[in-house]
């Protein structure tokens, strides 16, 4: 047996449990769900009728139990079944919960919680204020140790195929960490500026903002981060680590060269790219047109990797793989991209007037395109390149500029649906259905166009697909389907057949996979040549700019794993948690604001005439807006500001919850209760006015680690003059399905009362009761007390709260006292008096012998007035309210009733044993 | 931790303590620049750690303070922080989990006494910090390695009173290894209980719960039942009391003499017994609740109620009847009697029911699942009426018989109304019993309501000033028989927690009696509440000793020896001398503000 009982739940009667019992000499295994042990108890301002200091008197009973050499206590955990074995012992399971944080190496110092840039609402300050998604549970936790509240892996950060934690620089930017949101980008790219404007935002699908009013403008955010940093700052700011001594050469310096020479060199190995063109870049550099990717933004991005010392060699062209490593490097990675166009045999391609779409874009991208002033162009193909060639041909003065696409639908285009909406916007015919069959030469081309052969196979589908309806409408009149043979001339024909990878370079050493694609491994990008590894759409085929990032990504930690010697599999590149879904993301908010959404401005005219970059950047305005809508889908936002600043090195991501299965003799049930939710009293407008609360916010308003210092009412934090107790909230009343009384809720308000008329001399407390039930050891005297003290009580129920303008509240009572009529009065603050509801998780801790419940779903207690505190199971007790509504001292006592009976019941086991040695 | 052993005569810079000045959050911080107290200690002499601490109290503090004491070798911790009935445990803990002696520990308590104290001066919280800590150090300094008294436990306990708590107490002590001996003082077991019939909320007969206890005990050999029964005498500590019960005969009282763990003292309550004259009590038709029960349980299943050979009727209950009394009276709530009558009423109403039932009240306190109770007595006809609390209803004998009771009804119309009853049933609380002598010898203290008292209200309910007495059931407050049956075993819980493990220790911090110096005046006897000090032989003369297992460390009988024979283990006269010489010796506005006479 690992332990003689277990006792769930470290509230005050879990404490004085397991305290006797270990006392007694038993071993105890305490499970305590939330991070410290000390239930509601602690969270209290003062107790009835002693006033003392709920923490004073509470705090050392949690450092005995947690010190105490015979309870083990395990802290933001949770017992998931219990089982009864055939001997009368009991099999726990017990998950320990991932806190996300080391605790042995935390020190419970805070700055976790100060860096935090995720607000929550606390639990444990009665949701009037919010608590960070790092947090140490309240200043006098036990243990003193911090957790992550981590709900999953955010959907943006799941989506995101770079590995940028989105949701992390969205928080970051919301709190007006901007640098700290740069910097979080830098963590996985240099490309920052770049993916802020040319990322097809996959993460902006997964918003769930986006199922309310449309998704947090998260690529925006990026750009305004790195518009933010980039005006400010000279270079990356960062630094490398120490050299190791181990140089990589990299091949290629688009996306996916340049994300991995930055992973590796800030890893402190020596980055060398040889690029073949004259400038670095890539497709970004020659491929996408500066209206939608300015140059002097993928300098700035390029030139962080000159911060930490890698060295590009423009101009240089490698043929020989193996020379180049034997030239001094320890590994190799390739990322030539999608450099070639691919093989096109239409008759007549090889005319003067035909021109390569890749071609083209880089003559215009480097300014040395000729203008094509009144001349009508036609580009024969439906991917980006089209589009980008089509756009930049009107930019230089062509009179037309036609797409001639096999796609039978802009949504079967292979260029993202943005590229193809903008296209038509600026004035691009695009001709869809449609293969060029010929082209005949002459001063002007004429193109002989047919219909796609899919288009006449395939029928355009009926409009049933979703992303096609914007682009459907503005396409409408510029776009239709050859319906037969038709000829169109052109000035100019610009070919765009697709891109794919030039495998000359590598066919020999790695071997080709797919189409022309290089043969590495899929997860470890590594090939048959150990030290040759991959990256972007040379391993990939042709991809997207975020991908290739992520594939650079990926084979800079590959390369880094191969140059220290450690396995390349066996461990995931970014641990991720299940995706946060939708719904319970949105279920987890009681209420979601209204957020009109942000989007971003882009200039679209027909016939446009420069390369002015056409989408506006988001103001800081916008930009806090537009962060500040964020649902926190996953809590935490990973946005590593605690990790980088945690002075003892303790978070960790990286931990999961872990199941533990022990063997234990008896079993106490501690759970507690939960508090009556006001809001199923609509008549008394509680979540609708913000100047009724509950006593539970009451008690956090007065107890010494309060939220705001003082007694004020949330709504607009005035200090209350007038302020009303409704008792009986959700007890006695049948209406709500409780017909029980509470018994506690008298006694606290009466404390209250009297602390109320001690923080707030001034201030008139009125409480409405039905029977004034101070029945316990000096209770009545405490009544009496209050009253003498000025306290007003009016015996009647409350029918109807109203909100005047200005907050103040007008109270609908009957005033038995005086003759039984209706009266109304006007109070500053609304206290209601909530009353005990079971805790139904005490049904889920059971899994093959049900947990016998009374009729109000309360433990049952068989025999409860000889041996109160057993249940139905033998071997298994209840103490405290999990059995009914209790206050402290009834807690106290009912648990030194229970114990005593497990003593009882372990000694009954253990003479048993003795008997069966005999 | 050092080879050498310590003693007071260790010179200064030879003590290697550890300072831990607390942020306490911002509680002392905030406050009081605590880095210049951490450099106000550096150099003190024997000062080897001085550091501040966020939270002192931490566990990752308290790591840090093992980790110091066994690196460095401290023999002695100070922390500034809170009050020392706060982390005074704790501190001393981490200490014994370090392996230094605990009382090589001393709490500086700058939160209540500085920061906290002096909001609005920095400055001058800042200096008493300093000298409050290096008062802590030089007290430190002089630290002697104490023991804790260690004696091993009797495996026995005594429980006072044979009524529903004791009995069961008696068995939860049994059940769980510790013999039981119940003293009863009455010729029966069962106490009030053991009288009724149908008791609240589940309908149980008290007898027979009686009953079925006292035929467990009966066949238990670890259970003794002394009824004619009373403790005469105690001596002892926890652990080990002897207590001398007196056995009350026929042929002449018997005396024995045993030894106990522990006491559960369970003698109960007695019932309010109204003047005459209050509220009609003396005529004839008015009854108290106990009187009523009687009738009840005595009246067949279903039939007739009877009130001395004639029909009831109609009966009406007047509630708080000796309870919630104006000052100088009963000012405190029974607790128990609004059920009880309300459950009486039930019962009456299975009887009979159509006798007509008039409930006159102040407030309904059936609390919790009690709730019930109230809604099936309203359902099944009884009607209740609220009277005002200074407008008590009146009992008359009404003229053409019958009994009349007036009041004013603050539900309906706040009319005053006469309603004529055929029994009027006050529904009295519990009060204190008369045990003077048990009083006496336990030295319980009593609450100002007259029972007995507890340490702590909230969340030491059962234990008592006196270690190893415990009280359970309405000794200590009016309650229902299932409260008192939670509190008997809550105190056979506390019980098994002091003796279970077969030991127990007590703090060293006791008188210790220098019979070289003592003159033997027996002065000291005379003040010492616990009676721990006595007169022994000592190389031929009489000398003061005094005896550490039932010594409280109190210090009453130092300063009384005029001969300073007597000193106090962990606070000696050199100690606190020391101490307070530090405490003086700070500079700054505030000791000087001390020392200067009030003009």
């Amino acid at each position: 047996m690992d332990y003689d009982v277990l006792v769930v739940g470290s509230g005050i009667g879990g404490m004085e449990s397991s305290i006797k019992l270990a006392d007694m000499g038993y071993q105890v295994l305490l499970v305590e769900k939330e991070a410290s042990v000390g239930g509601r108890m602690i969270l209290l301002s003062k107790v009835f009728p002693t006033l003392d200091c709920a923490s004073c008197i509470s705090g050392p009973k949690m450092s005995t139990t947690i010190n105490h050499p015979n309870i083990k206590t395990l802290a933001y955990s949770e017992v998931e079944n219990i089982s009864r074995n055939a001997d009368g012992r009991f099999n726990v399971r017990v998950r320990e919960k991932a806190k996300f944080v080391d605790w042995a190496a935390c020190t419970g110092c805070d700055v976790c919680q100060t860096e935090c840039s995720v607000a929550v609402p606390d639990q444990f300050n009665a949701d009037l204020a919010p608590r960070r998604a790092a947090y140490i549970a309240f200043p006098q936790a036990v243990p003193k140790k911090a957790v992550l509240d981590r709900a999953g892996t955010s959907p943006c950060i799941a989506a995101c195929p770079a590995g940028i934690k989105a949701h992390g620089y969205v928080s970051l930017t919301r709190t007006g960490k901007y640098e700290e949101a740069f910097q979080l980008n830098l963590d996985a790219t240099p490309l920052v500026g770049t993916l802020g404007r040319s990322c097809y935002a996959p993460c902006e699908n997964g918003c769930t903002r986006g199922q309310v009013e449309g998704t947090v403008p998260i690529r925006m955010i990026k750009r305004f981060v790195a518009d933010q940093h980039y005006a400010e700052a000279d270079g990356p700011g960062v630094t490398a680590a120490a050299a190791t001594g181990k140089s990589v050469a990299i091949i290629g310096s688009g996306p996916a060269g340049v994300t991995a020479a930055w992973q590796l060199a800030r890893l402190g190995h020596k980055v060398t790219i040889h690029e073949a063109q004259a400038t670095a870049g890539g497709h970004l550099r020659h491929g996408i047109p500066a209206f939608r990717l300015p140059k002097d933004v993928v300098d700035a991005d390029l030139a962080n990797l000159d911060a930490l010392g890698v060295e590009i060699i423009c101009n240089s062209p490698v043929s020989d793989l193996q020379a180049l490593k034997d030239s001094g490097y320890d590994a190799v990675i390739l990322a030539t991209g999608a450099s070639r166009e691919a093989a096109w045999t239409v008759p007549g391609a090889e005319a003067a007037t035909v021109v390569s779409g890749l071609a083209f874009l880089k003559d215009a991208a480097a300014s040395q395109a000729a203008r094509l002033d009144g001349k009508r162009v036609v580009v024969i193909g439906g991917d980006v390149v089209a589009m980008n060639a089509a756009r930049t041909a009107l930019r230089l003065g062509a009179s037309e500029a036609t797409v001639v696409a096999e796609a039978a639908k802009p949504g079967a285009l292979a260029c993202n649906e943005v590229e193809y909406t903008e296209a038509v916007a600026e004035g691009v015919k695009v001709i869809l259905g449609t293969s060029v069959a010929e082209i005949s030469a002459g001063s002007a081309a004429t193109l002989h166009c047919v219909p796609a052969a899919e288009s006449t196979a395939a029928p355009a589908e009926a409009e049933d697909s979703e992303s096609e309806e914007g682009a459907a409408s503005a396409a409408a009149a510029t776009s239709a389907p050859a319906a037969a043979a038709s000829t169109l001339a052109a000035d100019v024909v610009i070919s765009c057949p697709g891109l794919e990878p030039d495998d000359s370079l590598f066919a020999e050493l790695a071997g080709v996979g797919n189409k022309t694609r290089i043969a590495a491994n899929r997860r470890s990008l590594q090939t048959k040549a150990k030290w040759l590894f991959a990256a972007g759409d040379a391993a990939s085929g042709l991809s997207t700019i975020t991908r290739a990032v992520g594939s650079g990504r990926r084979a800079a930690h590959m390369v880094d794993r191969f140059l220290n010697g450690q396995p390349l599999d066996g461990f995931e590149l970014d641990s991720k948690l299940s995706t946060t879904k939708h719904r319970d993301v949105l279920g987890r908010h009681s209420r979601i604001t209204h957020r009109d959404p942000v989007t971003g401005a882009v200039n679209l005219v027909t016939n446009p005439t420069d390369f002015s970059e056409i989408e506006a950047p988001l103001s800081e305005d916008q930009a806090h807006t537009g962060s500040g809508s964020c649902l926190d889908c996953g809590v935490c936002s990973e946005c590593q500001e605690c990790a980088k600043k945690c002075p003892a090195f303790a978070i960790d991501m990286s931990q999961r919850d872990k199941l533990t299965d022990v063997e234990v003799g008896a079993v106490v049930v501690s759970t507690g209760h939960k508090l009556f939710a006001a809001d199923l009293k609509p008549e008394y407008g509680f979540g609708t006015y913000p100047n009724v609360i509950t006593a539970m916010q009451m008690d956090r308003l007065l107890a010494p680690t309060r939220p705001f210092n003082t007694v004020l009412r949330p709504g607009d934090g005035k200090v209350p003059d007038r302020i009303a107790y409704i008792s009986c909230t959700g007890s006695r009343d049948k209406t709500v399905g409780n017909p029980l009384c509470s018994k506690f809720c008298c006694m606290y308000s009466i404390k209250q009362n009297q602390l109320i008329m001690g923080a707030l001399p001034l201030a008139d407390v009125t409480m409405h009761y039905m029977d004034m039930r101070a029945a316990g050891k000096r209770y009545e005297e405490f009544y009496v007390q209050a009253r003498d003290m000025g306290a007003e009580y009016i015996k009647g129920r409350v029918a109807k709260i109203t909100e005047e303008p200005n907050g103040d509240l007008l109270v609908r009572y009957e005033d038995i006292d005086n003759g039984g009529g209706i009266v109304e009065a006007s109070y500053d603050l609304v206290v209601l008096a909530v009353g005990i509801q079971p805790n139904l998780d005490v049904e889920k801790l059971f899994a093959d012998t049900p947990l016998g419940l009374d009729e109000y779903y309360y433990v049952a207690e068989p025999s409860a007035e000889l041996s109160p505190g057993q249940t139905n199971i033998p071997g298994v007790f209840v103490a405290g309210t999990s059995a009914g509504a209790k206050d402290i001292v009834d807690t106290i006592l009912h648990a030194g009733a229970a114990v005593a009976q497990v003593a009882a019941h372990l000694e009954h086991h253990h003479f048993a044993a003795e008997e069966a040695l005999v | 931790m050092t080879d050498k052993e310590l003693t007071p005569d260790t010179p200064a810079e030879d003590r290697k303590i550890g300072v831990y000045i607390c942020h306490c959050g911002g509680n002392i911080s905030d406050y009081v620049d605590v880095e210049a107290v951490r450099d106000a200690l550096v150099d003190e002499p024997g000062v080897v750690v001085s550091t501040t601490e966020l939270f002192a109290c931490s566990d990752g503090t308290q790591h840090d303070m093992i980790d110091a004491i066994k690196e460095k070798g401290l023999d002695g911790l100070v922390v500034a922080s809170c009050s020392p009935k706060l982390h005074q445990v704790t501190f001393r803990n981490v200490a014994k989990r370090a392996g230094m002696n605990p009382y090589a520990y001393t709490q500086a308590n700058v939160r209540e006494q500085a920061s906290w104290a002096h909001q609005h001066d920095r400055e001058g919280a800042t200096e008493k910090v300093i000298g409050l800590v290096r008062s802590a150090v030089a007290k430190t300094r002089l630290s002697d390695e104490l023991e804790p008294l260690r004696f091993d436990t009797v495996q026995r306990s005594l429980v006072i009173g044979g009524g529903i708590a004791g009995l069961r107490a008696a068995i939860g002590l049994a059940d769980i290894g510790l013999e039981a001996v119940v003293v009863e003082k009455a010729p029966e077991v069962g106490g009030w209980i053991g009288r009724l019939g149908a008791t609240f909320p589940s309908d149980a007969s008290g007898k027979e719960q009686i009953a079925s206890m006292m035929a467990q005990i009966k066949d238990r050999r670890d259970i003794t039942v002394y009824t004619n029964a009373e403790l005469t005498s105690k001596a002892g500590t926890f652990g080990n009391y002897t207590v001398g019960i007196t056995l009350h005969r026929e042929g002449g009282d018997k005396e024995l003499s045993l030894d106990v763990g522990s006491i559960i003292v369970a003698t109960g309550f007695d019932s309010y017994n109204p003047d005459e004259g209050e509220y009609g009590y003396g005529m004839d038709g008015v009854v108290t609740l106990p009187e009523f029960k009687e009738m009840i349980d005595a009246a067949p299943a279903v039939g007739r109620l009877s009130y001395q050979g004639r029909p009831v009727r109609s009966v009406a209950y007047i509630y708080c009847v000796g309870s919630r009394q104006e000052a100088g009276g009963n000012e405190y709530c029974s607790k128990y009697c609004c059920t009880a009558a309300i459950h009486s009423s039930l019962l009456v109403g299975k009887v009979d029911p159509s006798i007509r039932q008039y409930h006159l009240y102040r407030d309904i306190r059936a609390y919790g699942k009690f709730e019930l109770e109230y809604g099936a007595s309203r359902g099944a006809g009884s009607t209740y009426v609220k009277f005002a609390d200074d407008a008590p209803p009146t009992v008359e004998k009404l003229p053409k018989g019958g009994l009349g009771v007036t009041v004013t009804d603050l539900l309906t119309t706040s009319h005053e109304v006469t309603i004529p009853v055929d029994l009027v049933v006050l529904v009295t609380g519990m009060v204190p019993r008369e045990n003077k002598s048990l009083i006496d010898l336990l030295k319980l203290p009593l609450g100002t309501d007259g029972f007995f008292n507890e340490i702590h209200p909230k969340l030491r309910p059962v234990e008592t000033v006196v270690d190893g007495v415990m009280i359970a059931g309405c000794c200590q407050a009016p309650r229902t028989a299932a409260e008192s049956v939670q509190a008997g075993l809550a105190a056979v819980a506390q019980s098994a927690a002091l003796l279970k493990k077969g030991y127990a220790e007590l703090e060293p911090l006791v008188a210790l009696v220098d019979p070289e110096k003592c003159v033997g005046s027996g002065e000291c006897l005379s003040v010492c509440p616990y009676e721990s000090i006595t007169m022994i032989e000592w190389d031929g003369r009489k000398v003061a000793s005094v005896d550490p297992s039932t010594c409280k460390g109190c210090g009453g009988c130092v300063p009384l020896c005029g001969v300073d024979a007597i000193d106090l283990l962990g606070y000696t006269d050199a100690q606190m001398r020391a101490a307070i010489e530090e405490l003086i010796s700070v500079e700054g506005p505030i000791v000087e503000a001390v020392k200067e006479p009030v003009s």
